[in-house]
């Protein structure tokens, strides 16, 4: 909800022209009225209508810049014959009507260009940037008429006395929580340039390997192609050009060239995905990069939690060597403390905490004592499976006769089960509280149906409700049912136990993965850092700076136990800020991360929208998968990735949803 | 198959094609300024826009493959009315500078302006300044480029130099050299001949002609053994003689083949010469007398008829070893295939997911198997394993896995890579026994080829369907070629690898096919053609007697596709050819050509006159140029050989090799190719031979003694050099094994 003068956003049509200000109609949408903190907007225009906040806009310079900010923001541009020249036609012609040299035919040209670019235009951009310049031209024809018969400019054309910030966008790239430019890496894998494709990933997101395989991929959710058919296989396409890169031995493409050192210095605490991304980002900035890692390997819960069979250890590594190619050093068997953190802010002109949650939390069930032999917290499990089968550390994870029951349902109990069953456990159980569409939602499809397949047993609607022991071993497990009851009220509907469905499990091991939390002993406590209310790291989440100056999060430590995108998006932010403060002193944000979180308020992708000008039914492509029985005891990896004339075919299906957003302030 | 209708005819795809690529077979027309058959769509154009049924707005035919049952219109009112707009942009500031362009009257800007009546510019936009590059051989002029992005797509798709890319700037895009201020490349001017205006143009040719006052004349590359289509566009000097004429370019069907930068700049390499009957009388008794002829494999198969006619009329013997090493290959080669020829094609390599190269500089020997191995790297995904001695930096975009093996040791390498590929072949007990028998450690150390390149190779192929092997021609003149032969041999006929062979000249497959050759015993009495001798009867060289060079003849040759493939007369020429010796010696053939319908049939060739093989591309790409050879089917009886001890190559070592662009002494006195007749190695040669960049170095090989300029080369790695041959007497690359030990000393610097 908005307050607005006049919007045609999304279709609405609020016209509050002429109208007292209290009574004016307000916008369903959440259009960015305030810019920041220090200045409200004049206007707001983008792909889908215009919004005035303020009677005093003019209109015609507004159209005017619009239309400039399409051959400003031309590196998404310029790929097609309408788009090229019918964008600079269409600023010509507006820039001639607003200082007062326009003619009538003028109006006429420019609907007639709008046209052409409308229905040929290659990416959105082209097809976009006339909507709002024809409703401009539409509701306030009589400004733009003035302009040419008193051949005199525009109300504001002379003055200096509005910014207008644009920022280029996409649905998928704004549901991105690290806001990757995918058209632009698909582009690249069209055009067969991997390098490009590599490169425009790494603008925001240096872990290519990595997301191209166990990303969960919420930009899929918002393919403006599900309005079609189905949505591009976003995540896999990743991997092109991170292929491409590493097998013919290419040194690495970095987004832009690193800049020389500026002589500042930043501590990053833990090297998995948000304390690989902050480092790669400083660097990238020329600060010099110190990053501390408490166990023997890098990478974090990418290295030791997610297991091999999904994503393998050497593609990983190439990740991380693309950030110590940037000069980034490695600390490795370094666990940092409160006095280390007190050296840290001597020694560093800023830190960024990245240590994740690697406490496994609790079932909260009777007799849950972590004594007892056989209560294993599955962060305790993966490292030690992962850390030998991965780096050949410590000892083989051998379950062959054993019952494994994991109490879970998200992304870390699935590979607790799945590393059960390479570890030859006799029988794996996984206990989940609600039903086999809610745990399809919080991790995917193909995860849970390949554990399926592996032989994993899923009871659902259960949970474990006291752990049974001889002499502090683990004998069995009672195990309520619930059901799910209707809510009288019309809410949710509400899980309740079912009486007497309660029966024993016998099992050798309880693994908990129902959550992680922070381990925040490093934070010496008289900085008395802020923390939120389930006890991870608080900032503001726009800067990442926490309550101490200097002192940043970024991560799960900050956010709670979330995605690797989550963490990169965050990080990648953080790393921005910091770059600014550690010159300055200053917080800040740049404009276009500004914008960056004013559109994701907005929200970019509209899933009632109707798309035109593509051919609906020409199907996702799917990678081949090892079968079962080829994967369920080893760690081959399961996904073979796309052919090459799969990854083409998917390539072509993306339909390059750019838009350009601007806010006048 | 896909069933769908074009303004209500129906019409069939394939699965994988396009709207637009079904459209065109079905002779449906839909406009495209952007599209080039070969690359992936560039989609920039937007005139291949059409409506379909079952969309609102247009859709683009050229990425959008049909769905069953849809119903497209290709020709609507709308969509006239949007193409029109489109053209009428195209046309905004685009300099009307016609009468001076060099693509004047082949432009399709020009073409599309009128097809679309468009006569006045409708829409303005601000003009603004561009300046024109100078790129050594290619110019390029942004104001008239109209950013359809072909040149672009070509270099990274086709070529793999990716030496060029777009730099987005909306109104202001242009293309720009990628990573480097100066065009770095390989100049093989495909850019130039995709490009549908006259902003890539050939800076040699720029202003010198109109493209409708040259005469085409379409033949064969004859720079290697690629055999690549190419049409020499001629046109007399001046107008005073009248006379006299020259080749102004050369041009190609760029649609659905590919040109290097030999075959495209490389062309004016003919002679000149009068009907000098005293030489001509010489040349006659030198042969009459001669015990032998010495010649090269740069000749028309027709040549070689005549040669080994002369052989059969006087007794002559025919010494060509580098054909004869051919010949010996291939026979060893049916010995195990049971076929007198190996099955793959440059299609076959550009359509493989996995390609394993061995034994040659395949980038500058055959520029064209680069290509293809490009093309199937892009477009494929291709897995692509190189296995040589020295690293070649032209490749590491394709290469996926490069194994690098000790000079001399190919037998024991390829030994180890049949085994690899043969694992799981039903080959028979005596060929397992052969294999089980290997001593793996020896080969493996000795060749410094590991034992886990083997396994990586192994794990490389597992998905791929479509392979192919290159064997280059290293292989050929090594001690051990025959023995390699059967295992390149065992490798096609047991597992679905395809074979290709990659012959050092142009014509030698037609030459070994058409020749009963005799070792070369260097023997007195030698007459030489296009080769040493006491008497040389040549095109290049210090000839005696001058015959006509490749592009002042008729005649034809065997490509690696073995595909008969005709060559004409760009430049006539005044002077004897050989068929007048001939003749003189008691053959009776009119013309050269006579022969071409004489080709000996059971080598393949099907007795089809030189004046009926066609030379063109058809509409849709079906290659009718000559014809293809019939594989002869030959006698099984091949057994393999125990490896021999491997040689080693210790000390100073050269590699024969030629720098881009330059194979032949044809090549080397063009006068656009770039010359380097340096010796360049890396920082370790230098330091082993105790010589530096810029050092004229004295180098000692097989008895001979010529001096070079060393340059220190920093894409090179490790101990061998590389020395050029096209800048030799008779710029052949030689008849013995490419590595070879030296002898160098600093002379000078």
């Amino acid at each position: 909800m908005s307050k607005v003068y006049f919007s045609t956003w999304r279709g609405e049509q609020i016209n509050n022209i002429g109208k007292p200000e209290e009574e004016w109609e307000v916008s369903a949408y959440n259009l960015p009225a305030d810019y920041n903190e220090h200045a409200h907007s004049k206007a707001f225009i983008g792909w889908d209508g215009v919004a005035l906040f303020n009677p005093d806009v003019d209109v015609v310079r507004l159209a005017t810049e619009y239309a400039a900010q399409y051959q400003v923001y031309s590196e998404a541009c310029g790929r097609c014959a309408p788009g090229r020249w019918g964008g600079r036609i269409l600023y010509d012609l507006l820039d001639k009507i607003a200082r007062g040299e326009g003619a009538v035919s003028d109006m006429e040209h420019l609907k007639e260009v709008s046209k052409t670019m409308q229905e040929t235009s290659k990416c959105e951009i082209g097809k976009t940037v006339p909507t709002p310049l024809l409703d401009l031209m539409h509701h306030f024809e009589a400004e733009f008429m003035a302009c040419i018969e008193t051949q005199k400019p525009s109300k504001h054309y002379h003055m200096e006395d509005t910014n207008y910030i644009a920022k280029i966008t996409a649905p998928c790239m704004d549901a991105c929580p690290a806001h990757v430019d995918i058209p632009a890496y698909i582009e690249g894998v069209r055009d067969l340039r991997f390098d490009d494709s590599l490169m425009a990933t790494r603008q925001t997101m240096p872990l290519a390997h990595t997301c191209g395989r166990v990303c969960p991929h919420p930009c899929e959710t918002e393919c403006r192609r599900t309005n079609l058919d189905e949505p591009i296989s976003i995540m896999e396409l990743k991997r092109l050009g991170a292929d491409y890169e590493t097998d013919h031995g290419f040194g690495f493409f970095h987004p832009y060239e690193q800049k020389a050192s500026i002589g500042k210095k930043v501590a990053v605490i833990g090297s998995g995905p948000a304390g690989l991304t902050g480092a790669y980002y400083l660097a990238l900035d020329g600060i010099d990069v110190d990053v501390y890692e408490e166990l023997p390997v890098l990478g974090g819960e990418v290295a030791v939690g997610v297991p091999e069979y999904r994503m393998p250890i050497d593609r990983y590594n190439q990740d991380i060597e693309a950030v110590r190619d940037l000069g980034v050093k490695f600390i490795t068997n370094t666990r940092v403390n409160a006095d280390m953190m007190r050296q840290f802010e001597s020694d560093y002109d800023a830190v960024l905490i990245a240590t994740g949650t690697r406490i496994s939390k609790k079932v909260y069930c009777d007799n849950e004592r972590p004594e007892i032999e056989g209560y294993w917290g599955a962060i305790d499990m993966l490292d030690q499976v992962n850390l030998f089968v991965k780096y050949g550390i410590g000892e083989d994870t051998d379950l062959t006769g054993k019952t494994v029951v994991c109490v879970g349902g998200g992304f870390t109990s699935m590979d607790v089960v799945r590393c059960s069953i390479r570890a030859n456990a006799k029988k794996v159980v996984m206990l989940y509280r609600r039903d086999e569409k809610t745990i399809i939602k919080n991790t995917t499809y193909e995860e849970y149906h390949e554990a399926v397949e592996e032989g994993v047993e899923f009871i659902f609607h259960s949970a474990a409700a006291r752990m049974n022991d001889e002499n502090d071993v683990l004998k069995s497990l009672l195990v309520d049912r619930f059901e799910l009851v209707p809510d009288p009220n019309g809410g949710r509907p509400n899980l309740e136990k079912i009486e007497g469905a309660s029966f024993e499990l016998e099992c050798d091991y309880l693994i908990p993965a129902v959550s992680q939390s922070a381990d925040l002993k490093l934070i010496p406590e008289e900085w008395e850092i802020e923390r939120t209310s389930w006890a991870t790291i608080k900032t503001n989440g726009k800067d990442y700076m926490t309550s101490r100056k200097g002192v940043f999060a970024a991560g799960d430590c900050e956010y709670g136990p979330m995605t690797i995108v989550n963490a990169v998006g965050q990080a990648k932010r953080a790393a921005s800020v910091i770059s600014r403060y550690v010159v300055n002193g200053e917080i800040t944000l740049l404009d276009d991360e500004i914008m960056e979180d004013h559109l994701r308020k907005l929200k970019v992708y509209d899933k009632k929208e109707k798309v035109t000008g593509w051919l609906p039914g020409l199907p996702r492509e799917h990678s081949d998968v090892l079968t079962a029985d080829e994967r369920k005891y080893n760690n081959k990896e399961v996904k073979y990735g796309f052919t090459q004339s799969q990854a083409i075919a998917e390539a072509e299906r993306c339909m390059r949803c750019y838009y350009i957003a601007m806010v006048a302030h | 198959m896909i069933n769908f209708t074009i303004n209500n005819q129906p019409v069939t795809a394939v699965k994988g094609e396009t709207i637009l690529q079904a459209a065109r077979k079905a002779g449906f027309y839909i406009p495209t300024m952007c599209y080039l058959e070969k690359t992936m769509p560039c989609a920039s154009c937007r005139l291949c826009v059409v409506e379909t049924n079952v969309t609102d707005g247009f859709i683009l035919s050229c990425q959008t493959p049909p769905t069953q049952g849809l119903a497209v219109t290709i020709d609507s009112d709308r969509l006239q009315t949007e193409r029109t707009n489109i053209m009428r942009m195209y046309d905004v500031n685009h300099p009307l500078e016609c009468g001076v362009c060099d693509k004047s009257g082949a432009c399709d800007l020009q073409n599309k302006t009128l097809e679309f009546h468009i006569d006045a510019q409708h829409f303005t936009a601000k003009e603004q300044p561009r300046k024109i590059e100078h790129w050594g051989l290619i110019n390029y002029d942004p104001s008239l480029c109209i950013l359809c992005e072909k040149c672009v797509h070509v270099c990274n798709e086709i070529i793999g130099d990716d030496a060029i890319t777009l730099q987005f700037g909306g109104y202001k895009s242009a293309v720009i050299p990628k990573n480097s201020e100066k065009l770095d490349c390989t100049f093989c001017g495909e850019c130039i001949a995709v490009c549908p205006v006259g902003a890539l143009v050939s800076s040699d040719f720029q202003y010198s002609a109109n493209s409708w006052e040259l005469s085409p004349v379409p033949a064969t590359c004859a720079h290697c053994s690629a055999g690549c289509s190419l049409t020499y566009e001629v046109k007399h000097t001046s107008i005073a003689t009248g006379s006299e004429e020259r080749i102004y370019r050369v041009t190609n069907n760029f649609e659905y083949a590919t040109l290097c930068g030999a075959g495209r700049f490389g062309f004016d390499y003919d002679i000149q010469a009068s009907k000098d009957e005293a030489a001509f009388n010489k040349a006659v008794s030198a042969l009459g007398n001669a015990k032998a002829i010495r010649f090269s494999s740069l000749i028309t198969n027709e040549e070689a008829l005549i040669l080994q006619r002369l052989k059969e009329t006087l007794g002559l013997k025919l010494f060509n070893e580098e054909a004869r090493a051919y010949q010996s290959f291939m026979r060893a080669y049916g010995s195990i295939s049971g076929k007198g020829a190996f099955g793959g094609t440059l299609d076959a390599i550009s359509q493989s997911d996995a390609i394993i190269v061995l034994g040659g500089r395949i980038t500058t020997d055959n520029p064209v198997v680069r290509y293809a191995m490009t093309t199937a790297a892009r477009h494929n995904g291709a897995k692509v394993i190189y296995m040589h001695p020295i690293e070649d930096a032209l490749l590491q975009n394709v290469v996926t896995q490069f194994v690098k093996y000790e000079a001399g040791s190919e037998e024991g390498v390829m030994a180890m890579l049949a085994k690899t590929l043969l694992a799981d072949a039903d080959i028979g007990d005596e060929f397992r026994a052969f294999f089980d028998g290997l001593d793996e450690g020896y080969l493996c150390a000795e060749s410094n080829a590991g034992d886990e390149e083997f396994v990586r190779i192994e794990k490389s192929l597992r998905r791929a369907k479509r392979k192919t092997l290159v064997i280059g021609s290293d292989v050929l003149n090594h001690g051990r070629a025959e023995n390699i032969a059967r295992l390149a041999a065992l490798i096609e006929t047991y597992t679905d690898f395809s074979l290709v062979v990659v012959p050092q000249t142009a014509n030698t497959i037609g030459v070994s096919l058409v020749c009963d050759l005799d070792r070369d015993e260097n023997t007195a009495g030698v007459v030489g053609y296009n080769a040493e001798g006491e008497f040389v009867i040549g095109s290049f060289g210090n000839y005696d007697l001058a015959v006509p060079a490749l592009n002042s003849q008729e005649g034809t040759f065997v490509s690696i596709n073995h595909q008969v493939l005709p060559i004409n007369v760009a430049i006539g020429f005044e002077g004897y050819c050989l068929n007048d010796i001939a003749n003189a010696l008691g053959l009776r053939r009119v013309n050269t050509v006579d022969y071409t319908a004489l080709l000996p049939k059971e080598k393949g060739f099907n007795a089809t006159p030189f004046d009926q093989l066609e030379n063109f591309y058809g509409s849709l790409g079906e290659d009718n140029r000559g014809y293809m050879l019939e594989n002869s089917e030959v006698e099984v009886n091949g057994t393999l050989e125990t490896i021999e001890t491997l040689p080693e190559f210790n000390g100073t070592v050269i590699y024969r090799c030629n720098p881009v662009n330059q194979f032949n002494a044809y090549t080397g006195r063009t006068a656009q190719l770039e010359r380097d007749p340096a010796l360049r190695g890396s920082a370790q040669f230098a330091a082993a031979a105790r010589i530096s960049d810029g050092d004229q170095v004295e180098i000692e090989s097989n008895g001979t003694v010529h001096v070079r300029t060393f340059i220190l080369d920093g894409e090179l790695k490790g101990t061998i050099a590389l020395s050029p041959t096209y800048d030799t007497e008779f710029g052949a690359m030689g008849e013995n094994y490419r590595f070879e030990k030296i002898k160098i000393m600093r002379v000078g610097s």
